[in-house]
C-alpha cells in the first residue's frame, strides 16, 4: 500500500510539473519579449545640436525631399550656427567584395551617405574627399575583406560603379562601431549628390552651435528663418526619432512574440482547467469525506483555488528566470539572422513582472473557478458512495451557451474584419473575436465529442480488436474531458488551417493574376529579398534594358506606403508609365484611358477608391506629397483589378518630381515583335536572343536579377510558401503545449483506471495490448482536436480571403492536402504524448492496480 | 465426513515447497513457507486463514500474479517459475479465470463483451455453444446488452464467473467473490460457482474467510502464518467453525 501512495505522489509530482510548464512557457514569452525591447540602449543622443530637414508626414524617411543647397547656405548664415554639415543617405547602396558577390546584410538594410567627419570615425587610410572615392564601415570591410586601397564596384540606386576604397571608419564612436549590422558606403559630399542621385540638395542639414549661443535660441531663430515647410530638432529628438525607427523592427518581432505567448496562453487556459477538472473528479470521494467532517464548500472549493495559485505562482517565478535566458537566446537569434541588437544587460521593469503575474497567476487562478466551483457542490454523501459523478453540464445548456459565445465571436470576427485591419482596436477585435470563438468551440464540443469520437473509433475497434475498442470506448467515456484535451490542439490548428487557407488563397489570386493580368516577358528585381526594407534595383538597369534592340518596351515601377494624402487620408502609392500600364499589366480598366492624359497631372484609380471618393474618369483629385506639395491631379482611367498597381497609381514622372528616391523598385520588359513572329521557332528565337541581351545587362549589376513569366511565378510562390510554413512552424509550438496537455489527460484517465486496467492485465491483456489501447485512445482524442481545428481554421481562413481586401486576396482556395497533414500531424502528436502515460501503465504492478480504488 | 480419494483425480494446479518472502534480515516477512499443495480437477477447495495468514498471496501467486520467492507454481504441465511476464500474461489469458471481490467486469463493455473479454484479447472467437451455456447458466441471459452499471452486484459477480468459465480454463481462482454482496446474493453467486463445478467440470478455488461460502467447496485448507496447517473435506459451516476456533484464529 505505501508503494501504491508513493506512485500516487509521483503521479501528482508528474501533473504538478507538467501544469506547471504550460504556464511557464506562457510567462516565459511574455517576460522574454518585453525584456527584449526593454534592454534596447534608452538613447544613441550625439552628433550634431541641431537638424534641419524637410518636415514631413508623408513616405518614408528615404523618400523624404530634399533641403536645397540655397537653405542650407541660409542655414549657415543664422545667427549663433557655428558649423553647418550637409548629408545625404540612401536605401540600397550594395558593396560588391572581391568576388563579385554584392554584399546583403540578411536584415538591416545596405547604406550609402555622404561622409559626415561629425559621427564617423576613421581608424584606417583617409575620409573619401574626390570622386571615385569611397570608405566603409570597418565592421562591414572586416566581414567581407575588404581592404583599402581595392577598387570595388557599388551597386546605387542609379547605377553601379567602380570606387577605390580609401578608408574605413567606426560609425557612432571613434573607439566602436556602433552599426547595427547595416552596411555603409560614405562617399565625398559631391560626390554622394551625383551619385545618390540628389544634385539639387540634402537630405538634412545638421549644425553644430556656436560657443555661447543657446541652442533653444538658435532652434527659434531657425524655425523663423526657414518656414513651416522646414523642422529644426535637436540632438535628442533626433536620437529619439532614430530609436523609433530602429525599434520598428525590434517591434515586429516582438508582436510575433507576444502573439505567440497570447497563443501559448490561451492553449495553457484550457489545459489548467482540464487538469483541475479532472483533479477535482478524481477526489470527489475525498472532497466529500471533508465536507462529511464539517468542511464547508468555501473550504473546499479555497483548497482548490490554493492549488492553483501554488502552480501559478511557481510558475511565474519560474517563467520570468526562463523569460530572461529566452531574452538572451532571442539576441543572439537576431545577431544571426543579421540584427545584431546593441549589447547592455537585461533590464526587468515593474511593468513585466506584473504581466508575468498576471498572466501566470492570473491564468491559473481563473482557468481553475470552474472546477472550484463544482467542487463546491459535491455533497458529503459522495464520500460514501462508489460511483457519485460529478454533476455534467446538460448538454442542451451547452449547445445553447456555447453556440452563443461562438456566435459572438464570429460577429466580432466579422465586426473586425470588414472595419479594414489597420488599426489597433481592429486587431483587438480580431483578438477577442477569435478568443471567444474559441471558448465557445470548446463549451459545444463535448456535445459532439461522444458521436465524434465513437464514429472516429469504429474503424479501430473493427480492425485492431480489444485494445482499439478500449481505446475508442475510454476516449468516449468522458467526453468533456476529450473535448477540452482536443481544444487545446483545436486552437493550434485552427490557426495553421486558417494561415494555410489564407495563403493558399493568395496564392491562387497570384496564379489568377500571372494568367490573366501579366502581358510582360521579363521582371526584373533585386536578387535578394531579406526581411528588411523593400530592396531596390538601379535605375540604370531598366535604360540599359530599354536601350537594348531586342527589348520593345520597359516600364519601371515604384511604390511608396502613405506616399500621397488625399482628403487628409495617407495613400499607398504606385508609380510607373501610365503610358506603358496597360499594356504591361491588365488592370482591367473600366473607364477611361491611362496613357490618354498628361502623365504629370494624370492619376488612374481603383474602381473602390473611386467610389469612396466619388469621382469618376476627368474628375479632379487634390494630392500632397512628401515633399508638401500639392497638385491637382485628373483621373485618367479607372481599373478593376488592383493586384499589380494597388489603389492609387501614378506616373514615374510625377514620382521623381515628388520623392527623392531614385532606385527602382522592380521593373518590367516586353520583348519586341513576340506577338507578331510568325513561327514558333521564330518565337523561340526572339524568346532566346532576348534572354541573352538582357542578361548581358543584368551581368554588370550584381543585386539583380530577371526572370520569366514561369521562373517569376516560381519563385514568387516559394517565397509565398516560405513565408507561410514559417508562420505555421511558429503556431506549432502551440502543439508543443498541447502535447503536454495531452500526457497530462492521458496520465490522468490512466490513473483514473488503476484498477480496470489492473483487471484487464490479470484476465491477459498483456502489455503491449495495454499500451496500444491507450495510443489508439489518444489517436482518437488527437484525430477529434485536429479535424475539429482543421474545420474551424479552414472556415475562419475562408472568410478572412473573402473579408481582405481585393488588392491582395481575390481568388478563395483551400489547401486540401496540406489540411490532411496537419491532422495527420496532430495524430502524430496525440501519439507522442501518448508514450509516457501508456510505458507507465504497462509498468504499473497488477496486483497494486487490482488493490487500487 | 469422509475421506475424497484425492489420489485419483488429476491435478490441476500445484504448489511445491513454494514460499514469498518480503523484506530480509529483521524485517523479512514469510508471507508463504515452503508450501505444498495440490488443487485436484473438477473440484472446488476454498483457502481460508486469518488475515496475514497469506491466503491472498498464495492465490496470487498460484495465478501467476506474482512471483514465488523459492519453489514451484504448476499448473496443468507449466512450471509458473520459468515463464516470462508475456508468457505468464498469456497463460492467465488461456488457462486460468479470476473473480475478484468488486470491480470485476470493464465498465464501458457490456456484459456479454466482459464474458468473451479474455478470448477477444487472444483474438479467437470462443466457443459459441460453450458461452451460450455459460450465458444460460448465469440466469442473464436477457441482459448480456447491459452495461455493468445497469446490474445489480450479484449480476455483476455472475458475469464475472462466467467470464472466467467462458475460455473454459484448467482453474479459476476467486478472491472473495462475496466480500462485498449481502448473504442472499452471497449464496447466488456461490450456487452458481458450484453448479460450474458440478456441471461443468471447472476447477475453482476461492480465497474467503466466512465459513458458509467456505462450506459451498469440497474442500478447505487452512492457512495460518504462511504455513498449511489443516484441511477438511465435505465441509458444512459449523464443521469449519470448530476447525477455526481450534487453530485459534
Amino acid at each position: 500500500m505505501f508503494k501504491l501512495a508513493l506512485r500516487s505522489l509521483i503521479d501528482k509530482k508528474l501533473r504538478f510539473a507538467l501544469t506547471t510548464l504550460v504556464v511557464v512557457i506562457g510567462v516565459m514569452f511574455v517576460v522574454g519579449s518585453f525584456t527584449l525591447t526593454d534592454s534596447l540602449p534608452e538613447d544613441i543622443a550625439q552628433g550634431a545640436d541641431l537638424t534641419v530637414r524637410v518636415d514631413q508626414s508623408l513616405g518614408g524617411d528615404f523618400e523624404r525631399a530634399t533641403v536645397p543647397e540655397a537653405v542650407a547656405d541660409q542655414v549657415a548664415g543664422v545667427e549663433g550656427v557655428d558649423r553647418v554639415q550637409p548629408e545625404l543617405a540612401a536605401l540600397n547602396v550594395f558593396i560588391v567584395d572581391g568576388n563579385g558577390e554584392p554584399i546583403r546584410p540578411p536584415g538591416p538594410p545596405a547604406l550609402g551617405f555622404s561622409f559626415n567627419p561629425g559621427t564617423f570615425f576613421i581608424i584606417e587610410g583617409r575620409q573619401p574627399t574626390a570622386p571615385g572615392e569611397f570608405a566603409a564601415d570597418a565592421v562591414t570591410a572586416a566581414n567581407n575583406d575588404l581592404r583599402v586601397g581595392e577598387t570595388y564596384d557599388i551597386n546605387g540606386p542609379l547605377d553601379a560603379e567602380p570606387f577605390e576604397l580609401v578608408g574605413l571608419f567606426n560609425f557612432g564612436s571613434p573607439d566602436s562601431h556602433t552599426g547595427l549590422g547595416q552596411t555603409m558606403a560614405a562617399f565625398e559630399l559631391e560626390e554622394a549628390q551625383r551619385f545618390l542621385g540628389m544634385e539639387d540638395g540634402y537630405q538634412a542639414v545638421s549644425i553644430l552651435v556656436s560657443a555661447g549661443a543657446e541652442v533653444s535660441d538658435v532652434q527659434a531663430r531657425l524655425e523663423a528663418e526657414l518656414g513651416g515647410n522646414y523642422r529644426v530638432i535637436t540632438q535628442e529628438v533626433d536620437a529619439a526619432e532614430q530609436e523609433e525607427d530602429f525599434n520598428q523592427v525590434v517591434d515586429i518581432f516582438n508582436t510575433v512574440l507576444l502573439v505567440f505567448a497570447f497563443i501559448a496562453v490561451f492553449v495553457s487556459a484550457f489545459i489548467i482547467n482540464n487538469t483541475f477538472q479532472i483533479i477535482v473528479g478524481q477526489r470527489v470521494r475525498e472532497i466529500g469525506l471533508w465536507r462529511a467532517i464539517g468542511a464547508t464548500p468555501r473550504q473546499v472549493s479555497r483548497s482548490v483555488i490554493t492549488e492553483s495559485a501554488i502552480v501559478g505562482a511557481l510558475s511565474t517565478v519560474i517563467g520570468i528566470g526562463l523569460g530572461l535566458v529566452l531574452a538572451l537566446v532571442l539576441r543572439a537569434i537576431l545577431e544571426v539572422i543579421g540584427f545584431p541588437l546593441p549589447p547592455g544587460p537585461l533590464t526587468l521593469r515593474p511593468r513585466t513582472v506584473v504581466l508575468a503575474t498576471v498572466v501566470g497567476l492570473g491564468v491559473t487562478m481563473v482557468s481553475s473557478i470552474a472546477p472550484a466551483m463544482k467542487a463546491r457542490r459535491i455533497s458529503p454523501v459522495a464520500a460514501l458512495s462508489h460511483d457519485f459523478q460529478l454533476g455534467a453540464t446538460g448538454l442542451r445548456r451547452r449547445l445553447i451557451t456555447g453556440g452563443a459565445v461562438f456566435a459572438a465571436g464570429v460577429v466580432a470576427l466579422a465586426a473586425g474584419m470588414t472595419a479594414g485591419l489597420d488599426t489597433t482596436p481592429t486587431f483587438a477585435l480580431l483578438g477577442v473575436g477569435a478568443v471567444l470563438a474559441f471558448v465557445g468551440m470548446n463549451i459545444v464540443s463535448p456535445v459532439f465529442a461522444r458521436p465524434a469520437a465513437s464514429a472516429l473509433g469504429r474503424p479501430v475497434t473493427a480492425l485492431f480488436g480489444v485494445p482499439g475498442r478500449l481505446g475508442r470506448d475510454n476516449a468516449s467515456r468522458n467526453p468533456r474531458r476529450t473535448a477540452s484535451t482536443a481544444g487545446a490542439l483545436l486552437i493550434g490548428l485552427a490557426l495553421m488551417g486558417l494561415a494555410a487557407v489564407v495563403g493558399e488563397s493568395i496564392k491562387k489570386t497570384f496564379d489568377n493574376i500571372m494568367e490573366n493580368a501579366v502581358e510582360a516577358d521579363y521582371f526584373i528585381q533585386a536578387s535578394a529579398t531579406g526581411f528588411g526594407p523593400p530592396p531596390g534595383i538601379p535605375a540604370r538597369v531598366a535604360d540599359d534594358i530599354e536601350a537594348l534592340g531586342e527589348i520593345s518596351s520597359v516600364m519601371r515601377i515604384r511604390w511608396a506606403f502613405s506616399g500621397l494624402s488625399v482628403d487628409g487620408e495617407p495613400r499607398d502609392i504606385v508609380a510607373a508609365d501610365l503610358a506603358l500600364a496597360d499594356s504591361h499589366f491588365d488592370s482591367q480598366v473600366s473607364s477611361g484611358d491611362m496613357a490618354a492624359g498628361d502623365p504629370l497631372t494624370s492619376l488612374a484609380l481603383h474602381s473602390d477608391s473611386a467610389e469612396s471618393l466619388g469621382v469618376g474618369v476627368g474628375d479632379t483629385v487634390e494630392a500632397t506629397f512628401p515633399d508638401n506639395q500639392t497638385e491637382v491631379l485628373t483621373v485618367a482611367a479607372i481599373f478593376e483589378d488592383a493586384a499589380i498597381y494597388g489603389n492609387w497609381l501614378i506616373d514615374g514622372a510625377l514620382w521623381d518630381r515628388h520623392f527623392n528616391r531614385n532606385d527602382l523598385a522592380f521593373a518590367s520588359a516586353r520583348i519586341a515583335g513576340l506577338s507578331d513572329a510568325a513561327s514558333e521557332s521564330e518565337q523561340a528565337s526572339l524568346l532566346e536572343r532576348s534572354r541573352a541581351a538582357v542578361n548581358d545587362v543584368i551581368d554588370r549589376y550584381p543585386t539583380v536579377k530577371v526572370e520569366n513569366q514561369a521562373e517569376f511565378r516560381q519563385t514568387q510562390e516559394s517565397q509565398l510558401t516560405a513565408f507561410i510554413r514559417v508562420i505555421q512552424t511558429l503556431i506549432g509550438l502551440s502543439f508543443f503545449i498541447a502535447l503536454i496537455g495531452i500526457i497530462n489527460t492521458l496520465s490522468l484517465s490512466v490513473y483514473e483506471r488503476i484498477h480496470e486496467i489492473g483487471l484487464l492485465r490479470s484476465v491477459g491483456m498483456t502489455r503491449r495490448q495495454l499500451r496500444r489501447s491507450i495510443y489508439w485512445e489518444a489517436l482518437i482524442v488527437a484525430v477529434f482536436g485536429g479535424l475539429l481545428g482543421v474545420v474551424v481554421g479552414t472556415v475562419f481562413g475562408v472568410a478572412t480571403a473573402l473579408a481582405l481586401p481585393e488588392s491582395f486576396v481575390q481568388a478563395v482556395a483551400v489547401p486540401w492536402l496540406d489540411l490532411v497533414v496537419f491532422v495527420v500531424i496532430s495524430a502524430v502528436a496525440g501519439l507522442l504524448a501518448a508514450i509516457l502515460p501508456a510505458v507507465r501503465a504497462g509498468r504499473m504492478n497488477i496486483l497494486d492496480a487490482i488493490a487500487h480504488e | 465426513m469422509t475421506s475424497s480419494p484425492t489420489q485419483a483425480l488429476a491435478v490441476a494446479a500445484r504448489a511445491v515447497a513454494a514460499s514469498k518472502i518480503y523484506g530480509s534480515g529483521d524485517t523479512e516477512v514469510r508471507a508463504l513457507d515452503a508450501i505444498d499443495v495440490d488443487f485436484e480437477q473438477g473440484r472446488f477447495t476454498a483457502i481460508m486463514g486469518p488475515s496475514g495468514s497469506g491466503k491472498s498471496t498464495l492465490m496470487h501467486c498460484m495465478a501467476g500474479l506474482d512471483n514465488v520467492t523459492s519453489g514451484q507454481v504448476i499448473i496443468g504441465d507449466t512450471d509458473l517459475t520459468t515463464l516470462s511476464e508475456k508468457d505468464l500474461t498469456l497463460l492467465r489469458r488461456d488457462n486460468v479465470g479470476f473473480v475478484f471481490q468488486a470491480y470485476n467486469l470493464v465498465p464501458t463493455l457490456n456484459a456479454i463483451e466482459n464474458i468473451t473479454l479474455p478470448m477477444d484479447l487472444a483474438g479467437d472467437k470462443g466457443d459459441r455453444a460453450w458461452i451460450d451455456e455459460v450465458v444460460g447458466a448465469t440466469g442473464l441471459a436477457d441482459r448480456v446488452k447491459h452495461r455493468p452499471n445497469e446490474l445489480s452486484g450479484g449480476q455483476q459477480q455472475r458475469v464475472a464467473v462466467a467470464r472466467a468459465l467462458a475460455s473454459r480454463p484448467q482453474i479459476i481462482f476467486a478472491d472473495e467473490p462475496t466480500g462485498n454482496v449481502d448473504s442472499n446474493t452471497a449464496g447466488e453467486i456461490l450456487g452458481f460457482m458450484r453448479g460450474a463445478v458440478d456441471e461443468m467440470g471447472q476447477t475453482i478455488v476461492m480465497v474467503t474467510h466466512d465459513p458458509v461460502a467456505a462450506s459451498y467447496a469440497d474442500r478447505v485448507v487452512f492457512l495460518v502464518d504462511g504455513k498449511i496447517v489443516d484441511e477438511l473435506a465435505d465441509p458444512t459451516p459449523q464443521t469449519i467453525r470448530d476447525h477455526m476456533t481450534r487453530l485459534g484464529a
